[in-house]
């Protein structure tokens, strides 16, 4: 492989004294599917937060490409090409799906660009297209807030597709989800891996055994990477076991 | 149009605002012309439509966009000045000192016009302020706020100081705009004298005109993409953001935009009530316009006009046949409305829709299956 | 003429040392009735010189009589003169009864008749210049002898700037014994500003330096022109001396302004704080924007207004067709201005209860509705404040201030009133109690944990309900509390609270949401800038010319320094939060908002 195209390197953040992130190195290479794991408190969130522009890093270097992410802010950010995907779905309650994808096909963003904008046929087929993709055909014109919670889920990452991003950040996408569904995300994911880079926040294990059976696993304890490797590694991993078994005190 | 066409909901709105349209614009008039409308009826709605024009402003911002401006009454009345100092250049010398600049300014000693009162004597250049003055507030405040990530309740609270701090500005005579007295005794607009029913009667149309326009740009606005952006911020700012979108800017295009309307509504209703003065800047007057969008229903366009326009009525009514107790009334109409029918009026047909179901399943053999077609603009229960 | 001196002397050293009224047997009537009777007039001012520095409650009014050609001297028959008041003087002889001076007892001729006054029996007793002259001396020293030291302040002060060097005498004695401090700096200065007028040289050298060293403020025209004369002159010791004095008091000038504002600031602070403290609970801690928090000050302070007619004649309330008496104690005194103690707590008790019908009956249903429920409240604002209206009247109702509250304290010619020094105390009581209130208390223990986490809260078994109302309640009584104190300080009418909605949110928002510290900081920075604002903009503003354009107009607008400091407060107000958009002590937590 090549160069990595995001660069984490030695950054810290702390909230109130706490240090959510500590020192964290991190390396995305193009293509990557990357799984992301840790106890709660871990600092995955606040990683994510770091990368987007939410939270800027007390110190350290995030590097996208040639950019310095540090420096920008959320929707510079994503206009380099990096999509977010939060926790709890994250869509438009009051407009159609149709809508929630049309706003976020990529495309120029200025506020007089969008008074005078047409949708080009092209468009018209990509989002018909993305429809398909989240199995969302026949809801295209119902608002979002009355989809189910799975669907929700599904139509966040179609959204973040819609962008045509590089870098796809993705924060427990199979919560709330059912086990077929959940599958079938993993499926997905599985699929855009090679496209697109994914970073992957995951809690539930059968989900991230799905989908990280050859791709690399980050753990993260308390705000720094504990272990990266395999999953079958990760697993036979002592440190890890103790980390999230809590077996015996934690040696230094 | 960018919006899936949404249905013959629209459509029949837009036939009732014609017919609706029609009668206030042009049967009303000639009504008022044939003697049948009086004079003072037809003043009284023009007051009321440039009330509805100022709903509207407050609607684009805290209907569709999600964020409550207490500024409004403060544009509002910056519109109402910059078409006032006009109003008094063309006073003349017909004031009391029978002198050639406004009488306030005799009385403070001035023998001749302040500089920047001079190019006021024209109107297209009191009308470019009109609409540049507010603009450039409110650009400067808005790019200071919406930078800073000022939103919901914060935005609430420092736009009402900043009508505050105006208004105690424009009370003082050094401001050398007429002090608490403000500008009254007006007799020329464009050369007409400004109290014949005649003149009155254009007024009332040329704020009906613009109240058409300006529904009609919203409506527009409401359908394109940008009017996506701006109900998506309003429901989830922070997605907005990570979609790549710079909401501030598009926060500050409508705040602009939005303070624009309210000043041409305040530089119609000045030649109809003949006076302005700072009392209309006081952040009370913003949360009245708010009061009546609350009523009429927000984050729709016939809302704001209905809102305005009701309340204005009963307040003209109870003001006269319950003088102590009329304040009780619209306090209390709005906590009411506030927590009870949190759409307004506007909802109040979907409301009583499941009421109206019911009373119909009492007769079965005309039992009609009855789903709530979704507004594709508003959902204003879900605001935050 | 030796003798007569003698004798002025003598009175007056008696009356310093006693500071008493009467001296022996020389009262002031006796005095001016030796004086009426006086054969010339040179003999008559030497008689009333005598009287300098004399505080006697009939001189004032004799000597004014004199001066209205009310008083002569009656000859009888027998050649025995008495002197009269005669009120309305010679044109009222047909119908004024005669008076004598001495005995204060209608003049009788020897059978017992009343005497009938004519041109023949009634001599005037006459006044020139010279003698209206010595009248003013005596009647400005009256007070100099006087026991409150207020009235002693006011006459040598009004002696000073006479600067007649004919009371240079009598200011000096009186310094010699004077025991009060500011009396004594004010003699000091009174006579180094008589001593400008002096004749010799030297001693307006010594007063010129005199009136530097102690800071004159006062001084500032008269140490000018003794400069402009001097210049002139050409007297180059006394133009040193002058200059040096004015610089020194110009210096001691721009202190006094600086702790003067510096106080006026923490003043201002300390009314900010406390009408914010209740909203920072509110607003703050519960996230409930509460437009009729005004109103709930107000309730606080009509309460005080109830409370003070309570403790005196009683009140009745029309409301809503029905007429309310309320009887009232009927105290006077010390036991009537004891009001203000009761008050208080009734006030905190009021607003209390009224938030806490608020909370129940409207602001209960809008927890998730930030915005709404500022609507809502500002509805309740609307109705309170009619509501005032029609029990109170539309007009500003009065509210006594005890005397413990009205004086004031000067020090080194700042001024330190009372009820401001009040307001600094109470608000740092009022802080110290909500911090114990919210960190001492188990009922502070639950409003935390329920305004940080209602639901969780709720889970472990809080009664949210019940802490948020008690939350409001106490937010509330804040208010009220600030009302109670607004009253002291500002008038009491139905719109009191909309004066100050504007500035409370202001201090919660820069404070920073959720966090008493940051609002008692907030509260002091904004009322000291408002205030420095306030003191140097007059001097800062001429400076504003330069600006492109807006020059002229800016430094025209700078005149009116409370307005324009107002407005640049907001100013800073939207500048600082571009640099902290959370206030100053904002929760650095990461919150998903979404």
């Amino acid at each position: 492989m090549s160069h990595p195209i995001l660069n984490v390197e030695d950054v810290s953040k702390s909230y109130d004294g706490f240090k959510a992130i500590s020192d964290l190195n991190f390396y995305l290479f193009e293509g990557e599917l990357r799984t992301v794991i840790g106890p709660n408190g871990a600092g995955k969130s606040t990683f994510f937060d770091l990368i987007t522009g939410r939270a800027k890093p007390d110190m350290g270097r995030i590097q996208f490409f040639e950019d310095d992410l540090t420096q920008l802010n959320e929707y510079e950010i994503n206009r380099l090409g990096i999509g977010r995907k939060f926790q709890a779905p994250s869509v438009y309650r009051n407009h159609t799906v149709w809508e929630n994808l049309l706003l976020s096909l990529s495309g120029t963003r200025g506020v007089f660009a969008a008074l005078f904008h047409r949708l080009s046929s092209d468009q018209r087929d990509r989002i018909d297209e993305l429809l398909k993709l989240i199995r969302l055909d026949e809801k295209r014109d119902l608002h979002a807030e009355q989809l189910s919670h799975g669907e929700k889920q599904w139509l966040e990452i179609g959204m973040l597709l819609a962008s045509d991003p590089k870098v796809l950040l993705i924060d427990e996408p199979a919560a709330g989800m059912t086990d077929e569904e959940t599958h079938r995300t993993g499926e997905l994911l599985l699929s855009l891996a090679g496209k697109h880079s994914l970073v992957v926040v995951e809690h539930d294990m059968t989900f991230v055994k799905q989908i990280a059976q050859d791709t690399g696993v980050t753990v993260l304890h308390q705000g720094s990477v504990l272990f990266e490797g395999k999953f079958d590694e990760v697993q036979a991993n002592p440190q890890v076991r103790e980390v999230y078994l809590g077996r015996g005190k934690h040696e230094p | 149009m960018i919006a899936q066409p949404d249905n013959s909901r629209l459509k029949t709105e837009l036939i009732i605002a014609g017919m609706i349209a029609f009668f206030m614009l042009v049967v009303m008039p000639i009504l008022n012309a044939q003697g049948i409308i009086s004079n003072f009826t037809i003043n009284l709605w023009g007051k009321y439509l440039s009330y509805a024009l100022l709903a509207i402003s407050v609607d684009l911002l805290w209907g569709y966009t999600g964020l409550l401006s207490l500024g409004q009454a403060l544009f509002f009345t910056l519109g109402g000045y910059m078409h006032g100092m006009y109003l008094m250049r063309m006073i003349g010398d017909l004031g009391q000192y029978q002198q050639p600049i406004p009488d306030f300014l005799v009385f403070l000693g001035w023998t001749e016009l302040p500089n920047f009162w001079k190019p006021f004597s024209s109107f297209p250049f009191a009308f470019g302020m009109v609409l540049l003055v507010p603009g450039i507030v409110a650009g400067i405040f808005g790019f200071f706020a919406f930078r800073s990530r000022i939103k919901g309740v914060y935005f609430s609270i420092l736009t009402q100081a900043l009508t505050y701090a105006a208004a105690i500005m424009f009370f003082r005579n050094n401001l050398l705009l007429g002090g608490n007295n403000g500008f009254t005794d007006f007799k020329f607009i464009l050369g007409f004298d400004i109290l014949s029913a005649t003149t009155q009667r254009w007024l009332y149309i040329a704020t009906g005109v613009t109240l058409l326009g300006v529904y009609a740009l919203c409506r527009w606005l409401s359908k394109t993409k940008f009017g996506l952006v701006q109900r998506a911020i309003r429901d989830g700012e922070n997605r907005v953001l990570f979609s790549g979108y710079a909401a501030a800017d598009y926060k500050l295009f409508v705040f602009v935009l939005s303070a624009m309307i309210a000043s041409v509504a305040g530089a119609l209703y000045v030649p109809q009530v003949g006076i302005i003065n700072p009392g209309e800047m006081v952040p009370a007057k913003s949360l009245e316009a708010v009061v009546w969008v609350a009523v009429g229903g927000r984050g729709t366009l016939v809302g704001p006009i209905i809102g305005a326009i009701f309340i204005n009525v009963l307040k003209s009514w109870a003001a006269r046949a319950f003088p102590d107790l009329w304040l009780f009334l619209l306090g209390g109409l709005f906590i009411l409305v506030v927590i009870f029918l949190p759409g307004g009026l506007v909802s109040l047909p979907e409301r009583l829709r499941p009421v109206w179901a019911k009373i119909r399943s009492w007769f079965p053999s005309r039992a009609v299956a009855v789903t709530a077609p979704a507004d594709s603009d508003s959902n204003p229960t879900k605001l935050n | 003429m030796k003798i007569i001196h003698t004798h002025r002397w003598l009175v007056i050293y008696a009356l310093l040392l006693w500071g008493g009224n009467s001296v022996g047997a020389a009262t002031s009537r006796e005095v001016i009735a030796e004086a009426m009777l006086a054969s010339n007039d040179r003999e008559k001012i030497a008689i009333i010189d005598t009287l300098a520095g004399l505080g006697d409650a009939d001189l004032a009014a004799l000597l004014a009589a004199w001066k209205r050609d009310e008083l002569f001297v009656f000859s009888d028959t027998n050649g025995s003169k008495t002197p009269v008041l005669i009120p309305g003087g010679q044109d009222a002889f047909d119908t004024a009864v005669p008076q004598t001076i001495l005995g204060q007892v209608i003049l009788v001729d020897g059978s017992g008749e009343v005497v009938v006054p004519t041109r023949d029996t009634m001599d005037r007793v006459r006044h020139n210049n010279r003698l209206r002259r010595a009248m003013k001396r005596v009647l400005d020293l009256m007070d100099l002898g006087s026991e409150a030291a207020g009235k002693r302040l006011q006459a040598v002060q009004t002696i000073g700037f006479s600067r007649d060097l004919d009371n240079l005498p009598v200011l000096e004695a009186r310094l010699a014994i004077e025991e009060n401090g500011q009396v004594h700096q004010a003699l000091r200065q009174a006579i180094a500003l008589v001593q400008l007028n002096h004749a010799e040289p030297v001693v307006r050298l010594a007063a010129v330096k005199e009136l530097g060293k102690i800071h004159s403020l006062s001084s500032t025209d008269a140490l000018t022109s003794i400069l402009a004369d001097a210049t002139k002159a050409g007297d180059q010791a006394l133009v040193a001396a002058a200059t040096s004095a004015l610089r020194e008091v110009e210096e001691h000038r721009s202190v006094v302004d600086f702790v003067g504002t510096i106080f006026r600031g923490l003043s201002l602070g300390s009314i900010l704080l406390v009408v914010a403290l209740g909203l920072a609970i509110t607003f703050g801690l519960m996230g409930v924007i509460n437009m009729a928090h005004g109103e709930m000050i107000a309730v606080g302070a009509y309460t005080t207004y109830l409370v003070q007619n309570i403790f005196g004649a009683g009140i009745v309330i029309p409301a809503f067709g029905l007429s309310i008496g309320i009887p009232g104690m009927n105290l006077e005194g010390w036991g009537y201005e004891l009001y203000f103690v009761a008050a208080v707590p009734a006030s905190f008790l009021m607003a209390a209860l009224v938030g806490i019908a608020l909370e129940r009956g409207i602001i209960q249903f809008l927890y998730r509705r930030p915005l709404e429920s500022l609507l809502a409240t500002w509805g309740v604002s609307l109705v309170l404040q009619q509501v005032f209206k029609l029990m109170f009247g539309a007009n500003n109702v009065q509210v006594s201030s005890p005397s413990y509250l009205s004086g004031n304290w000067t020090v080194a010619d700042i001024v330190f009133g009372w009820n401001r020094v009040f307001v600094i105390g109470f608000a740092i009581l009022i802080v110290f109690g909500v911090w114990l209130a919210l960190n001492k208390t188990s009922l502070g223990l639950l409003i935390r944990a329920v305004m940080q986490n209602r639901s969780m809260a709720g889970f472990m078994g809080v009664r949210t309900a019940r802490v948020n109302m008690l939350t409001f309640g106490l937010g509330s009584g804040l208010a009220g509390l600030a009302g109670a104190f607004l009253s002291q300080i500002g008038n009491v009418g139905p719109s009191l609270g909309q004066a100050y909605i504007v500035d409370s949110f202001m201090v919660v928002v820069v404070g920073g949401v959720g966090n008493i510290a940051g609002t008692v900081i907030s509260a002091f920075g904004i009322g000291g800038i408002d205030q420095v604002l306030q003191q140097y903009l007059p001097v800062w503003a001429p400076g504003l010319g330069w600006v492109p354009f807006f020059g002229g107009f800016l430094q025209n607008l700078a005149q009116d320094s409370s307005v324009f400091g107002k407005i640049l407060v907001l100013a800073f107000i939207i500048l600082f939060l571009q640099w902290r958009p959370a206030g100053i002590f904002a929760r650095k937590g990461r919150q998903l908002d979404e």
